[in-house]
């Protein structure tokens, strides 16, 4: 049996990060009831790593989206493939890539809606994943589009870029909206 | 080459969660299984594949060394493989390829996975959760932050396809559902058997788009084992051996944006092809008597139709409409209940297929037995945008037919069954059934 409840709670709620009444509920037979001794027991765990990630070759991409506002694609000096997401070199050619600028203008190449998602995206369904292409790119980026009614979306969709007021330098920093649209998402 | 048997198979409850077991006491009961239905000792294998699929759903990296450990087996030759939901059938791959190649006579391939220790607090539910870990599948910096689900990742190219060819319709994925939920009524490892309608599936709620609550197979726990041997070793163990006759393995591009064609599964052609190749199989629909295909969702299941040449691509469809994959129908698919009627262990569950293929062409099927099953084939998919397929075909090569279902001579593992342990480990009367012939 747990000896003292609260403090159990307290340390269990700082070391997986949750709130203790949260945690109480999950584990209310156990802090509460009076389990066998060979019940089954549960314990709260997290796993947990921080990171300082480096982008390495294609870092420029996200200081242009980031600090300009505009994407980047790379183009294979050998076959002239524009690559996005872009890569500092051509998995055909094996030959380097130089930096080219993309275009403003998309179109949803394939799409799906998300209505159930992972905790992190809570709040946000439902919502689109598309594979779109962008003006002046040769591949497909998967990006976010951003709808008044999702069920709009289609194959062949045109769309125009969006970028976050505050940009972090990641992909969440862009997305996609239909062309028309003067709506400005955030 | 040599060739390559199916002597031995073991499998667990496939289950919502298996509080009352840890990842490595399911792979303990997964092999103990396969070992008595072989009718051969631990010490009598050469080397363990594993399959698990996910660190954050085990909440351990390296895995296998601790089960390699609890099953007994160290300073045995053993290597872990993960490919996402292919990681069982890729496990079998890489088995088979530890006894065709000559280098051990019995190998053991091991597929184990917890899903629902995760846990999230806020929900009061694993899911949310199970769905995060599956994320830091996705490319990390440019697929992870968009939100890309396991289903959306299989959505990407349903809706290409559906867009390009009208099919599959909600109704034909519906039709997949009904099915494979009632396959596994007749599977006593199942996890989701169920009589539904099509109304039911269409009228479940939407989970990603097009796919709806009955769509989708469920997140399972579970363990599976078989035991591969040479062709010599397979025969002194058993009068009837299932033979995996071809393999194939293929990962195409893992950002799905770079691929030439995303209407279709091309890595299950490519696989499928290599394996039809090596078995000489040219006319699948007339030559195949069943299939295990990987059905995480409806509509892959047609879709994978179409890429192992059942059909032309955009007639995936009309094979359940005319009820050529139903038990009964010329090409049963997934007499188990696939991944959405039997349940999806990711890591066990090619494992599964494999072994639930070689039941079926030794006539040891019970109820699901598909009728005059010889040849059948197994697909395991995983990764990015079905990135991963691999493809067993499995066969029966004896001479004297099998008076199926009746348990009479010729079997060669003389009442043993596909067990069910129920979380309480085999007991002895179960361990007396398997042969123990060496």
């Amino acid at each position: 049996m747990i000896q003292n409840k609260e403090q159990w709670l307290e340390e269990a709620s700082k070391k997986i990060k949750v709130p203790k009444e949260l945690i109480e509920k999950a584990f209310h037979d156990e802090l509460n009831g009076n389990p066998s001794i060979d019940a089954p027991l549960e314990v709260p765990d997290i796993m947990d790593i921080t990171y300082k990630y480096t982008y390495g070759g294609i870092s420029r991409f996200f200081r242009e989206i980031r600090d300009n506002k505009q994407l980047y694609g790379t183009k294979c000096t050998h076959c002239g493939k524009v690559w996005l997401p872009p890569r500092i070199n051509c998995n055909e050619c094996y030959a380097p890539t130089k930096w080219v600028k993309l275009g403003s203008t998309a179109k949803i190449i394939t799409y799906t809606i998300v209505y159930y998602a992972t905790s992190v995206f809570y709040g946000k369904t439902p919502y689109v994943c598309a594979f779109v292409k962008v003006e002046g790119s040769d591949t497909l980026i998967m990006q976010n589009v951003f709808l008044e009614d999702v069920k709009k979306a289609r194959v062949g969709m045109k769309l125009k870029i969006q970028f976050k007021e505050y940009r972090n330098g990641d992909m969440g920093d862009f997305w996609f909206v239909p062309a028309g649209e003067d709506l400005q998402h955030e | 080459m040599n060739k390559v048997g199916i002597v031995g198979v073991g499998t667990t409850a496939f289950k919502a969660r298996w509080i009352e077991k840890t990842y490595y006491e399911l792979a303990y009961d997964a092999a103990k299984l396969a070992l008595e239905d072989a009718g051969i000792d631990k010490k009598d294998v050469g080397g363990v594949v594993y399959g698990i699929y996910n660190e954050f759903f085990e909440r351990q990296f390296m895995p296998d060394v601790y089960i390699h450990n609890y099953i007994g087996m160290g300073l045995k030759p053993s290597v872990r493989v993960a490919t996402g939901g292919a990681t069982g059938g890729a496990a079998v791959f890489v088995g088979w390829t530890w006894i065709a190649s000559g280098l051990y006579d019995i190998v053991m391939v091991l597929g184990v996975e917890k899903a629902t220790d995760n846990y999230n607090y806020a929900v009061g539910h694993p899911t949310p959760e199970t769905l995060k870990a599956i994320l830091f599948s996705g490319d990390m910096t440019f697929e992870n932050p968009m939100g890309l689900t396991a289903a959306a990742s299989y959505a990407l190219p349903m809706i290409a396809h559906i867009d390009k060819y009208g099919t599959p319709t909600e109704k034909q994925m519906a039709m997949v559902s009904v099915k494979n939920h009632k396959n596994a009524i007749n599977n006593p490892i199942a996890q989701s058997p169920k009589l539904l309608t099509v109304d039911d599936v269409l009228n479940s709620k939407m989970i990603t788009y097009p796919f709806k609550f009955y769509d989708n197979c469920l997140y399972s726990e579970g363990a599976s084992a078989i035991i591969l041997a040479s062709e010599k070793v397979a025969k002194s163990l058993s009068d009837n051996p299932a033979w995996i006759t071809g393999v194939g393995l293929s990962l195409d591009k893992a950002f799905a944006g770079e691929r030439d064609d995303i209407t279709i599964f091309t890595s299950s052609l490519y696989a499928g092809n290599d394996a039809y190749k090596m078995a000489g199989i040219k006319n699948p629909i007339k030559e195949l008597d069943f299939a295990e295909l990987h059905d995480a969702f409806t509509g892959a299941e047609i879709l994978s139709y179409e890429a192992f040449n059942f059909c032309k691509p955009g007639d995936g469809g009309k094979l359940i409409e005319d009820g050529v994959v139903e038990m009964g129908g010329s090409l049963p698919v997934n007499p188990s209940g696939g991944l959405i009627g039997c349940g999806h262990a990711v890591g066990a569950t090619g494992v599964m297929q494999t072994g639930e293929a070689a039941l079926q062409v030794q006539g040891r099927a019970e109820k699901r037995q598909v009728k005059n099953a010889r040849v059948g084939l197994v697909q395991s998919i995983g990764g990015p945008a079905t990135a991963w397929t691999a493809a067993m075909i499995v066969e029966r090569q004896d001479k004297i037919r099998v008076q199926r279902g009746k348990g009479t001579k010729g079997q060669g593992v003389k009442g043993a069954r596909m067990k069910r342990t129920k979380g309480k480990g085999s007991k002895g009367a179960r361990v007396q059934q398997a042969r123990g012939k060496r």
